[in-house]
């Protein structure tokens, strides 16, 4: 299944400036396993020592968050994965 | 009742199609928070004053320095070394003498926030770090105050309008805060994202249009596209639960 995860601007530094980048994978934590497979140093940046995704990371499935236990949700052919991180500046 | 000078000074405002003369009322009799006057909150300060809003409190316990001037459009060279609250009231004053511009030069902490924010209707978020903005949303939740949220990073932002017990509020958006870095800032970004909390505040204030609540609007002004995602409220949140 082709699904498009979209990246904030904040990671985009390691994604050379991609936006969006289209993966395969039925839950959002394969997408995330497939995009960390594509750009390794995402991996520190989205997921704890756990395994876990950082609490100040977000996933929007279309637009909907998929809070909670967003990895193991469900994706389909054509979704979009929006990956939101925390900002804090000002 | 307005005066002839508040008439002619907000006369532009007044005709438009939902604030009239009443909502310019409700504009000078509005109380509102600015919590942190850097590359958010000067731009929001400064429209909020244009407009007319009646009592402003600003707070900031940080001075002016040189490598704030990029981005925080109310302090100016001169301004090196002055309490950033003193530097941004004098210029809102000049431009507006008809409103109250409280300036507080203090930190806002769990000590502080009830004697700060008490009183006032309304918080803006002009903070620059997620502890604040925590403090904040926990007055604000207990004291059902709504609390304009924004944030940026680089050409990034975020915005939401908070009323509690109604929408998510911040601990149902961020469930954790981020390690503190030096946060990369182009001026042009918290103008955007500043100015649009004033605009929600305008549009609480005289019940305008309609408020960017349980959305976060995603602002990337590196490709000029504005995303609106839906949030919602957590049950399990640490702050509003309860309501």
């Amino acid at each position: 299944m082709s699904i498009k995860l979209t990246m904030p601007v904040f990671l985009q530094a390691i994604t050379n400036d991609k936006e969006t980048i289209e993966v395969s994978g039925s839950t959002v934590g394969e997408c995330i396993d497939a995009v960390i497979k594509i750009y390794p140093a995402l991996k520190k940046m989205l997921i704890d020592d756990k395994g876990k995704l950082h609490n100040y990371v977000g996933i929007y499935i279309n637009g909907e968050d998929a809070f909670p236990d967003e990895l193991k949700k469900p994706v389909n052919d054509g979704d979009t994965v929006h990956v939101l991180y925390t900002l804090a500046g000002g | 009742m307005l005066s002839e000078e508040e008439r002619q000074r907000y006369d532009r405002q007044i005709i438009v199609r939902g604030i009239g003369e009443e909502g310019q009322e409700k504009l000078k009799q509005a109380r509102v928070v600015i919590a942190g006057t850097g590359g958010l909150g000067t731009p929001t300060a400064l429209y909020l004053a244009a407009a007319g809003v009646g009592t402003i409190r600003l707070i900031d316990n940080d001075k002016v320095e040189l490598g704030n001037l990029n981005r925080q459009i109310l302090h100016w060279t001169k301004d090196i070394g002055r309490n950033k609250v003193d530097s941004a009231s004098e210029k809102l004053r000049q431009l507006n003498d008809k409103i109250e511009v409280e300036a507080v030069t203090e930190t806002i902490t769990e000590a502080t926030v009830s004697r700060l924010l008490s009183g006032f209707t309304l918080v803006l978020d002009g903070t620059d770090n997620l502890e604040a903005r925590f403090v904040i949303n926990s007055y604000a939740v207990k004291n059902g105050i709504p609390f304009i949220h924004g944030a940026v990073n680089g050409f990034e932002g975020r915005l939401t309008t908070i009323i509690p017990g109604k929408t998510p509020c911040l601990g149902c958006i961020y469930r954790g805060t981020i390690p503190h870095i030096k946060t990369p800032v182009i001026g042009v970004t918290p103008a955007v994202i500043g100015t649009l909390e004033a605009t929600e505040a305008i549009k609480y204030i005289t019940g305008v249009g309609q408020l960017l609540t349980n959305q976060l609007l995603v602002y990337n002004g590196l490709r000029m596209r504005f995303t609106i995602l839906n949030i919602k409220r957590d049950p399990a949140c640490n702050y509003c639960c309860h309501l």
